[in-house]
């Protein structure tokens, strides 16, 4: 009796304070991911909207709604001032062609810098480090000029060698992730008389799948994304891709911007969700080693 | 005793210039006519050593490069330092000659020069190496074996070889030309077809007490305040949100992570261009004001009123943007700190904010210095929030020169040399941009304790 008489106000003090911990979490929890949906649910509603401009609308949500967006956004390229399906399709060469090109060089460059120990190592890690506090485009100008020399002004293939090729700068993270795999296995291929490229082809290149998705991404949706280069350096409006003509609609074509944002946002949308989990790891592993 | 280790390390310094000078010499008195052939003609040593295919490879690669340097090389490395002795002459019909393109094909035949003497010495090293396996009685290394040793002994060098040259090309050459352009009087009043020289022009504009300098300061001073105070909010923003989403009585903590993962998945021009949207002058919130009675607000307008406005929204926009990354990386990270710490601590009597304050924040931190200094540098240059979302807007009424209230230092770069030609003063602000982010990355980076101890995780 006693015993339960003690217990009794403490057990009821600390349901009180978990039902206090439990309200505030919540609301936490809601109101949070309200400030992060709301924002998109209103771009995707207004994509269905059935007025283009963004004058027509009273509040956040559009009055009646309509699939003609979507279906104008592919057929109606208003007298070749929007031509979404040849951006679309310029977008989608450029990022894949330059994921796969980066994605080699990236990996190949972790993973050197992982395992092997050179002349010359130290010197390359100071530049790519002195290097990378440049800010981004201080060489735009030359990078114009440079192409303009090489004769890839208005060329995709200008982008594509441009984000592959300076992709091998941002190898710290792909060499952190290779730092972690065991030097012994390593040895005891190289006991049996491996080579090594066989080792990095046979072995390393197996054990590193996560890595490799989670470069692909990144290299995939850095080009797919970009504005300022492709800005830059194409000058045909039926050269551009999504970014700049996107970035071109004035707030007359409104839906039409929400429509074309939505169709080019939810495939690597899907993707990042598939795979969150390599993209924690991938930003883990840059964390830890810088 | 700093000072004196400085003193030991300049002494190592010159005593292994001394050794190197030494091992020449010997190299020199040592080598064989063999050798002494490759010195003379690149490929011609491999060749008398009956290495035909490895020697053409070399001779070819001379020829390139001594045809390179009669057509052009030579007239490039002349125009580096004159930039230009002809301006064009419309009626008399005479090319004029273009000091930008000058300059940076100088660059070029300097890096093309580097890339000869480099594999001038390449070829000597080689064929030295054959003398000496020959003296020890050894055969040459045939053609397969020397693939065979780019795939092995040598996998690094050829692993390495194309990403050094695409780096090299798009971008050392760029920078080491932004850093050069800095030094010459390019852009504004003298583009082509007048012609450059090397000046400190841009230095003296930058900080003089013109319009120009003024709009310098007053710009750089906003810069550090956002890269301060953006970095603080998404960094604390983010390892908030971690911890909520950590937290013991949350359930489906995977639902609630989809909604900062969506915002992170989402393009980040989609996200900055969609905010303009909806802060703009007829956008939703301003007609919902309207509606309600008010007057419409200048969020983003070009408008003095707008100024505060458009810079907290620019924070607000970027923490949008990245706090949902820096959660994933922090509830990465907590999930490494053991939970026996926890335990002891909560065994000891600790509170949950003590147990925060000397368990979470060092571990977090220590674990995300580099991170937080890379977010650091990026937020001090973030292009992106300002441009997209107030892009063509000049202030003309707070006295800026072709820049505006919320413009940060990276994007009156932009608007100074892309859009408006001014070069060198363009060129002359990214090495301050530089100078600053790389002293404070240093200074911490150097420090960290993940620097310092690389090879301990191995």
């Amino acid at each position: 009796m006693s015993l339960q008489a003690m217990r009794k106000p403490h057990r009821r003090g600390l349901t009180l304070r978990r039902a206090v911990d439990n309200t505030l979490t919540y609301t936490a929890l809601v109101t949070m991911s309200f400030v992060f949906l709301f924002p998109c649910l209103w771009l995707i509603l207004a994509s269905f909207s059935k007025s283009g401009s963004l004058y027509d609308t009273r509040g956040f949500f559009p009055a009646s709604y309509s699939l003609q967006t979507f279906a104008a956004l592919f057929t109606d390229d208003v007298n070749g001032l929007y031509p979404y399906k040849r951006w679309f399709f310029n977008t989608l060469y450029v990022a894949s062609m330059s994921c796969v090109l980066g994605t080699v060089l990236v990996i190949l460059t972790g993973y050197v810098m992982s395992r092997f120990r050179f002349k010359g190592r130290d010197g390359i890690k100071r530049l790519t480090l002195v290097l990378g506090m440049f800010p981004g485009f201080m060489g735009m100008t030359a990078i114009y000029i440079i192409m303009a020399q090489l004769g890839l002004l208005n060329q995709l293939e200008a982008l594509i060698f441009l984000y592959a090729g300076t992709a091998p700068m941002g190898y710290l993270v792909q060499k952190g992730y290779f730092d972690t795999i065991p030097f012994t296995i390593h040895e005891a291929a190289r006991i049996d008389g491996a080579t090594n490229l066989q080792i990095f082809t046979r072995i390393t290149l197996p054990l590193s799948k996560p890595m490799i998705v989670y470069t692909a991404l990144t290299q995939f949706a850095w080009p797919w994304s970009d504005c300022l280069l492709p800005k830059l350096l194409l000058k045909n409006r039926e050269q551009w891709t999504v970014a700049v003509g996107l970035f071109s609609m004035p707030e007359t074509h409104f839906s039409r911007f929400a429509a074309g944002s939505v169709f080019i946002a939810v495939p690597i949308v899907i993707l990042y969700f598939c795979l969150v989990k390599h993209i924690v790891n991938g930003l883990t592993a840059g964390a830890v080693k810088g | 005793m700093q000072a004196s280790a400085r003193r030991a390390k300049a002494g190592g310094r010159l005593s292994r210039l001394g050794a190197g000078m030494k091992a020449l010499v010997a190299f020199l008195r040592w080598a064989p006519p063999k050798v002494w052939a490759s010195v003379a003609v690149m490929g011609l040593g491999q060749m008398l050593y009956r290495q035909y295919a490895k020697g053409l490879i070399f001779l070819a690669l001379e020829a390139v490069s001594v045809w390179y340097f009669a057509t052009r090389g030579v007239t490039d490395l002349i125009g580096f330092f004159t930039l230009g002795t002809q301006q064009e002459d419309l009626w008399l019909g005479i090319a004029g000659d273009n000091s930008m393109t000058m300059l940076i094909l100088g660059i070029f035949a300097f890096a093309i020069l580097g890339f000869t003497a480099a594999l001038w010495i390449a070829g000597i090293r080689d064929a030295a190496f054959t003398a000496r396996a020959v003296a020890q009685g050894k055969k040459p290394r045939t053609f397969r074996q020397t693939l065979a040793a780019l795939a092995d002994e040598k996998f690094h060098v050829t692993a390495l070889c194309l990403p050094l040259v695409t780096v090299v090309l798009f971008s050392v050459l760029p920078i080491l030309f932004m850093i050069l352009i800095a030094f010459t009087n390019l852009g504004g009043e003298i583009v082509y077809p007048k012609l450059a020289d090397w000046s400190l022009d841009a230095w003296r504009k930058l900080t003089s007490v013109g319009q120009l300098g003024s709009t310098f300061g007053k710009i750089l001073s906003w810069n550090v305040v956002w890269a301060i105070s953006t970095t603080l909010i998404n960094f604390l923003g983010g390892l908030s949100l971690a911890l909520l989403l950590n937290k013991k009585n949350v359930r489906f903590s995977k639902f609630w992570r989809a909604f900062p993962v969506l915002a992170y998945a989402i393009p980040g021009f989609i996200s900055m261009l969609g905010f303009k949207f909806m802060f703009s002058q007829s956008g939703p919130i301003n007609s919902m004001l309207v509606d309600a009675g008010h007057n419409s607000i200048f969020f983003l307008t070009n408008d003095a009123s707008a100024k505060w406005w458009a810079r907290g929204i620019g924070l607000f926009v970027n923490a949008w943007i990245s706090i949902p990354s820096i959660m994933l990386m922090a509830s990465g990270i907590l999930t490494n700190i053991s939970p026996d710490l926890y335990e002891a601590s909560t065994l000891d009597g600790a509170t949950p904010f003590q147990q925060f304050r000397k368990i979470t924040l060092p571990f977090v931190l220590f674990s995300t210095t580099p991170v937080l200094i890379s977010q650091f540098v990026g937020n001090f240059n973030n292009f992106g929030i300002f441009f997209f979302m107030r892009s063509g807007v000049i202030s003309n009424y707070g006295d800026y020169f072709l820049a505006s209230d919320t413009d940060l230092l990276i994007n009156w770069l932009y608007n100074l040399s892309v859009d408006n030609n001014y070069y060198s003063v363009g060129a002359a602000i990214s090495l301050v941009i530089f100078a600053i982010t790389s002293t404070l990355s240093l200074a911490v980076y150097v420090r960290s304790a993940a620097y310092k101890q690389e090879d301990t995780y191995q």
